[in-house]
């Protein structure tokens, strides 16, 4: 195994899906995100707070910009993710062609630890979110982000051990919607009361999920691509000419 | 006319422990960046300041909301 190609592969992928994901999201996201600052706004005006426009704008132009980067860096997460799993599953995971093995692998991870997360704990647009409950919040959703990817990872060990036993393997969907369905009644709400237009937050999240999803697959099309360019599996080719 | 053939590939499976670390490391620190942090990073160089101000926080603040993490 080449280590440097490896970890040049997790990151690089994760970095160029994330700028991928921050450039989509600046056209797709950001126009929801600016709707839902300007119901901040009004609030805060309406609670006869005064707002600093120039500072405000200041920070708009920050956060704008900083999307790329911090994109770049929540690719890099996931990359690193995905690229740490595949090496350890790459011989289990179907298919001959590295290209598939990194989007099936890209697409249970999106199921882990986005999909089945965001199901209990659907994003939100800012104008909803009480700075207050912040730490209780990232506590649920961290935990249960967590124990999403346990279940995949438990059930995939299980189905690769008993892959002998007959039809064992169309119990492990049963087992996984049980599990799921059990932690997601027993995890408390968000405990944050929806204050902002319905509308709104319902389009951000339908625009976010797109884009999360895609994501998640360009992730896996660019993992698998790099993996299968550069071989990091294949210690030496030896070669006579 | 040239030609290379290929004469045996060598496989090890195990898996790289050190850069499976290392890769850890960097997706920790890399997800508190753009998820968690509230100002403690640079409260370490800025002091109480930095949690009034969140740089890092403003800085993925979009990015937070959109991948689905929990904001102010």
């Amino acid at each position: 195994m080449n280590s440097y190609s490896f970890i040049f592969i997790s990151l690089l992928a994760g970095a160029i899906a994330g700028l991928i994901l921050a450039s989509v999201n600046y056209f797709v996201a950001e126009p929801y995100i600016d709707q839902a600052i300007g119901i901040e706004i009004e609030n805060t005006i309406a609670a006869g707070e005064t707002v600093d426009f120039n500072e405000l704008n200041t920070y708009r132009v920050w956060q704008k910009e900083g999307t790329f980067v911090a994109g770049a860096f929540l690719g890099v997460t996931y990359g690193a993710v995905l690229g740490i799993v595949y090496v350890i599953a790459r011989k289990y995971l179907p298919s001959s062609d590295d290209r598939k093995k990194a989007l099936i692998l890209a697409g249970l991870i999106c199921l882990a630890l986005y999909v089945v997360p965001f199901l209990k704990y659907p994003a939100n647009p800012p104008a909803v979110g009480d700075p207050e409950t912040i730490g209780l919040r990232e506590s649920l959703y961290t935990s249960f982000q967590l124990i999403s990817g346990l279940i995949v990872l438990g059930l995939s060990v299980l189905l690769i051990k008993f892959k002998s036993v007959n039809n064992f393997k169309y119990l492990i969907p049963v087992f996984y919607v049980g599990l799921i369905g059990f932690i997601y009644s027993i995890f408390p709400a968000n405990p944050d009361a929806i204050t902002a237009p319905m509308d709104l937050v319902n389009s951000f999240r339908i625009a976010t999920f797109t884009t999360m999803v895609m994501f998640y697959i360009v992730l896996g099309i660019i993992f698998g691509m790099m993996w299968r360019k550069y071989r990091p599996h294949e210690t030496t080719r030896l070669t006579a000419s | 006319m040239s030609f290379v053939n290929d004469l045996r590939i060598i496989h090890k499976d195990q898996a790289p422990k050190l850069a499976i670390a290392l890769l850890g490391v960097i997706a920790i620190i890399s997800i508190y960046i753009v998820g968690y942090d509230q100002g403690q990073l640079f409260s370490l160089v800025q002091g109480n300041q930095a949690y009034d101000a969140m740089w890092i926080h403003e800085f993925t603040h979009d990015i937070r909301h959109a991948a689905g993490f929990p904001c102010h």
